[in-house]
């Protein structure tokens, strides 16, 4: 890798990985690449404790954040700030931002919470893996897709009635989860999503 | 570049789109003259290797042929990051000139700034516009890509002055004398945004008036303008609203300078949209063309200057 390369991808981790940059305030150069120059060592040293890299590293997790929310209002208010705040650490932890896509990121959000249901991690909330899959499959209808092939019909399983479940999370109001054991059938039709609602045999 | 710069319409005041813009942009068609675009929002880039590896949003551009009704499209890129040191993302120019056969725009912009870098096997995109060094070895990266660029597309090329919140340890050069020798030796023009120039001046306590008087105004080609916010001690480039009176100053004070500029654009989020709403929004715009008309050209109708 070229130094200048090598620098920038320093000063990229500086800036989206909040322990890498505390592992270089602390251990100084040893914690740098060695293929850098002199020049470059002094200036990550100087950025890394600067405060400057404090607000661009918030300006990062902003525009980061900003597509969770945007897109996954439901998911994110089924977590409640607590767990959101936890699981969005954990998955940039495990994610490094790839794509400046607002749709991929949040696709990718989707499948990591899944993914710690699946492994029995526990919430507050029992009906956050129809809420992660219902909004998960909407943007599988609206992802950018070549002219003329359409995106495949999206059924999500829900236990309990989805209506109120989405209409009172989409409001802010509290959620009293009624069971209900029914399907949510997603098409895209005439240029937007249409889902209807279906009977579990 | 000087017969590039010569040749650069005098446009007046645009308007940078954002979804949320869309009704405005609807009703209020004569509030501007033309339309900036950041064209990576109307495509999704599928990575390196994907066939295809872009999708064009059709129904986007259709709406943009429009609401522009004539007046021109100008494409203001956030994907080239240029500064980037690993590899010129290509596949960016690639798009540009497809954009270029369908608007025939008059000019093109993208940031004097970085945001792809080298991830083990992959590649991070920050999400933010990081800063060059000014230094000499960065301009000499800077220039064959400049090149190339100018090599693709038969209109200017313009880089924008970034925002930044840390100056680096032993820059050779200030802000002036990089971005004047950056145009001199690789041909582009300057987009000199002045929200950005205010943020800089006011977070670092310098002067912005030192840094006009430093540069070359005769490379600028276009200028932004914005409202910013404070946050914990910082002032940012929110573009968040209406222009503070800071940013009406350096306007003021740039408008007959610049004999070479085509446009003064004004950007907003769309999420400030519903606070700022229509009337306010074309208030500023007719401000801004006031501005425009006491120190510069009335545009000439794109028509007759256009393709």
């Amino acid at each position: 890798m070229l130094s200048a390369a090598a620098f920038q991808a320093v000063f990229a981790r500086l800036v989206i990985d909040p322990d890498f940059r505390d592992d270089v305030r602390a251990r100084g150069a040893a914690a740098l690449a060695a293929e850098l120059t002199d020049l470059e060592r002094e200036r990550l040293l100087f950025v890394a404790a600067d405060s400057g890299m404090d607000v661009t590293r918030t300006l990062h997790k902003g525009f980061r954040l900003s597509k969770l929310l945007g897109q996954l209002p439901l998911t994110c208010a089924a977590l409640g700030k607590e767990a959101l705040a936890r699981e969005v650490a954990e998955f940039w932890r495990q994610n490094p931002p790839v794509s400046f896509y607002y749709l991929a990121e949040a696709v990718a959000f989707c499948d990591f919470l899944l993914a710690r249901l699946e492994e029995g991690m526990e919430f507050p909330t029992p009906y956050l893996a129809e809420v992660v899959a219902w909004e998960r499959a909407g943007l599988e209808l609206q992802r950018p897709r070549a002219a003329g092939v359409a995106p495949p019909l999206q059924i999500v399983e829900f236990t309990h009635d989805p209506l109120p479940l989405l209409i009172a999370l989409g409001r802010g109001e509290p959620v009293e989860p009624i069971e209900r054991p029914c399907l949510m059938i997603g098409g895209y039709e005439g240029g937007k999503v249409e889902w209807r609602l279906a009977e579990a045999d | 570049m000087h017969e590039e710069r010569a040749a650069i319409p005098k446009l007046g005041v645009g308007l940078a789109y954002q979804p949320a813009l869309r009704p405005f942009l609807e009703s209020r068609g004569d509030a501007f003259d033309y339309l900036e675009v950041v064209p990576d929002i109307l495509w999704t880039d599928l990575g390196v290797g994907s066939t295809p590896r872009y999708l064009d949003d059709s129904g986007g551009i259709d709406f943009l042929r429009r609401v522009a009704a004539g007046r021109p499209i100008v494409p203001h890129g956030i994907g080239l990051s240029i500064g980037t040191a690993h590899r010129f993302n290509r596949g960016q120019l690639d798009q540009i000139e497809k954009w270029h056969g369908w608007f025939q725009f008059p000019w093109h912009s993208d940031h004097l700034a970085w945001n792809l870098a080298e991830h083990g096997v992959d590649e991070l995109n920050a999400g933010v516009t990081l800063p060059l060094p000014r230094d000499r070895e960065t301009l000499e990266a800077l220039a064959p890509r400049v090149a190339e660029v100018r090599g693709r597309l038969p209109v200017p090329f313009l880089l924008e002055n970034n925002v930044y919140f840390f100056t680096m340890p032993g820059e050779q050069m200030s802000d002036a004398e990089f971005l004047n020798t950056l145009c001199t030796e690789t041909g582009c023009g300057l987009l000199l945004d002045l929200h950005n120039v205010y943020c800089n001046a006011r977070n670092h306590r310098t002067d912005p008036y030192r840094l006009l008087s430093e540069l070359d105004l005769t490379n600028v080609a276009e200028i932004h303008v914005a409202g910013g916010m404070e946050h914990e001690g910082w002032y940012l480039d929110a573009h968040s609203g209406p222009l503070p009176e800071p940013v009406w100053e350096l306007l003021r004070h740039c408008l007959p300078r610049c004999p070479n500029l085509g446009g003064v654009t004004f950007e907003m989020l769309g999420s400030w949209y519903v606070e700022m709403g229509a009337d306010r929004l074309a208030e500023e715009l007719d401000a801004l063309r006031e501005a425009w008309h006491r120190d510069q050209p009335a545009p000439a109708p794109w028509a007759e200057v256009g393709c």
